[in-house]
């Protein structure tokens, strides 16, 4: 195992530990300590990030929607994700199939997307692109990122069992020791 | 002195958390760009081609525009947002390719997600290509549902007939020899 930083343009420092083969690579923002996962094998690429509430407060509040919405997305553990296609066939997932963990207890389902949109859709609230696609098939190269949400307190732990396929043919991986970001810094 | 994301009201010293870019849904800095997934530059054939959906939006100018007003020309359809990293690093390449190829006969029509013209027209006056193409406004995403849009950006190539031929979704270099390669197959 390696430990790399990172100068970004911006001149953010991050910490990344890089695992060998199969293991889940993972990054502390240096300036903000919130933390990040990334992992490719089998034709996927996933990165998961930390996504703090008084950051979805204020992104959501600035698209004008009521706080019902804002305050159901805010109070659960929420990831930015990236899910991209690096094999040279088409990928298909279903975030209905994903399930998460909490201390080895009972595997858990992430809301969907589609199941967001219908509740939201109740409500007269038509945006729709903050949430990750929920069942999609990518052709060779293409890629998504947004919102996976777990009914779950903030700074939980959790492990991630991600489900996908290749042409039909079936793969998962499960990431471990993913933690959900803070809850609001008291200023 | 706390300083602003200059779209959203939202701390940046908040927005500088990702190493990944997750932040994906609605402030792109710098330093989150350079951390996004390579662009690519492959667009998948839609086999077969299906007749595209005829929409009429409004530009910046309020001025409506129709896709049936570009028949008889290959079309770049994209669907994308500002806040959305990837469609901010590719429209350059988009304005590239158009400026090559638009006097034979090549239309880009962008179709903005959820934004204003005020913002739009803020966002394109800094970047270092100004696009030329039409912007159209997509206010409530009913063109992007009609088009089965799952994430943004994404980019369909339509024939001369407004069949759609090719599609990406995902972040593109646009004025890749591959993606040129299929626009001149087009035209």
């Amino acid at each position: 195992m390696k430990i790399a930083s990172i100068t970004t343009a911006a001149a953010l420092l991050v910490t990344v530990t890089a695992g060998a083969g199969d293991e889940v690579a993972t990054g502390v923002d240096a300036e903000t300590g919130l933390k990040s996962w990334k992992w490719e094998g089998d034709g996927l690429g996933i990165e998961l990030l930390q996504v703090p509430p008084d950051f979805i407060r204020a992104s959501y509040a600035r698209r004008g929607l009521p706080d019902t919405v804002i305050e159901a997305v805010a109070t659960r553990c929420v990831f930015g994700t990236i899910i991209r296609n690096i094999s040279d066939r088409s990928l298909s997932y279903r975030v209905a199939d994903w399930r998460y963990t909490i201390d080895g207890g009972v595997e858990k389902p992430i809301k969907t997307k589609s199941e967001w949109l219908e509740e939201w859709h109740g409500m007269g609230v038509r945006f729709s692109w903050s949430i990750l696609a929920d069942d999609p098939t990518f052709a060779v190269g293409d890629w998504i990122q947004g919102f996976t949400t777990m009914a779950e307190p903030h700074a939980s732990q959790l492990d991630l069992k991600v489900v996908w396929s290749i042409e039909g043919e079936p793969y998962e991986k499960i990431l471990s020791g993913l933690q959900c970001a803070p809850p609001p810094a008291v200023d | 002195m706390r300083r602003f994301c200059p779209d959203f009201n939202v701390p940046r010293r908040r927005l500088s958390i990702s190493l990944l870019a997750l932040m994906l849904l609605f402030c792109a800095t710098q330093s989150v760009v350079a951390d996004q997934p390579p662009l690519g530059h492959k667009m998948n054939p839609v086999e077969p081609p299906v007749a595209s959906a005829d929409f009429t939006l409004p530009d910046m100018d309020g001025e409506s525009h129709s896709l049936s007003d570009f028949r008889g020309q290959v079309v770049m359809l994209n669907f994308w947002a500002t806040w959305c990293p990837p469609c901010r690093r590719e429209m350059p390449s988009m304005q590239r390719l158009y400026a090559k190829y638009r006097d034979r006969g090549l239309a880009v029509v962008a179709v903005n997600q959820w934004e204003d013209e005020d913002l739009v027209f803020e966002f394109t006056g800094r970047l270092s290509l100004e696009p030329t193409f039409p912007i159209l406004f997509d206010r409530e995403s009913r063109v992007a549902e009609t088009y089965g849009v799952k994430g943004l950006p994404t980019t369909y190539l339509l024939d001369r007939e407004g069949n759609v031929r090719f599609v990406a979704i995902g972040g593109r270099e646009f004025d890749h020899p591959d993606v040129e390669a299929l626009i001149e197959g087009l035209l």
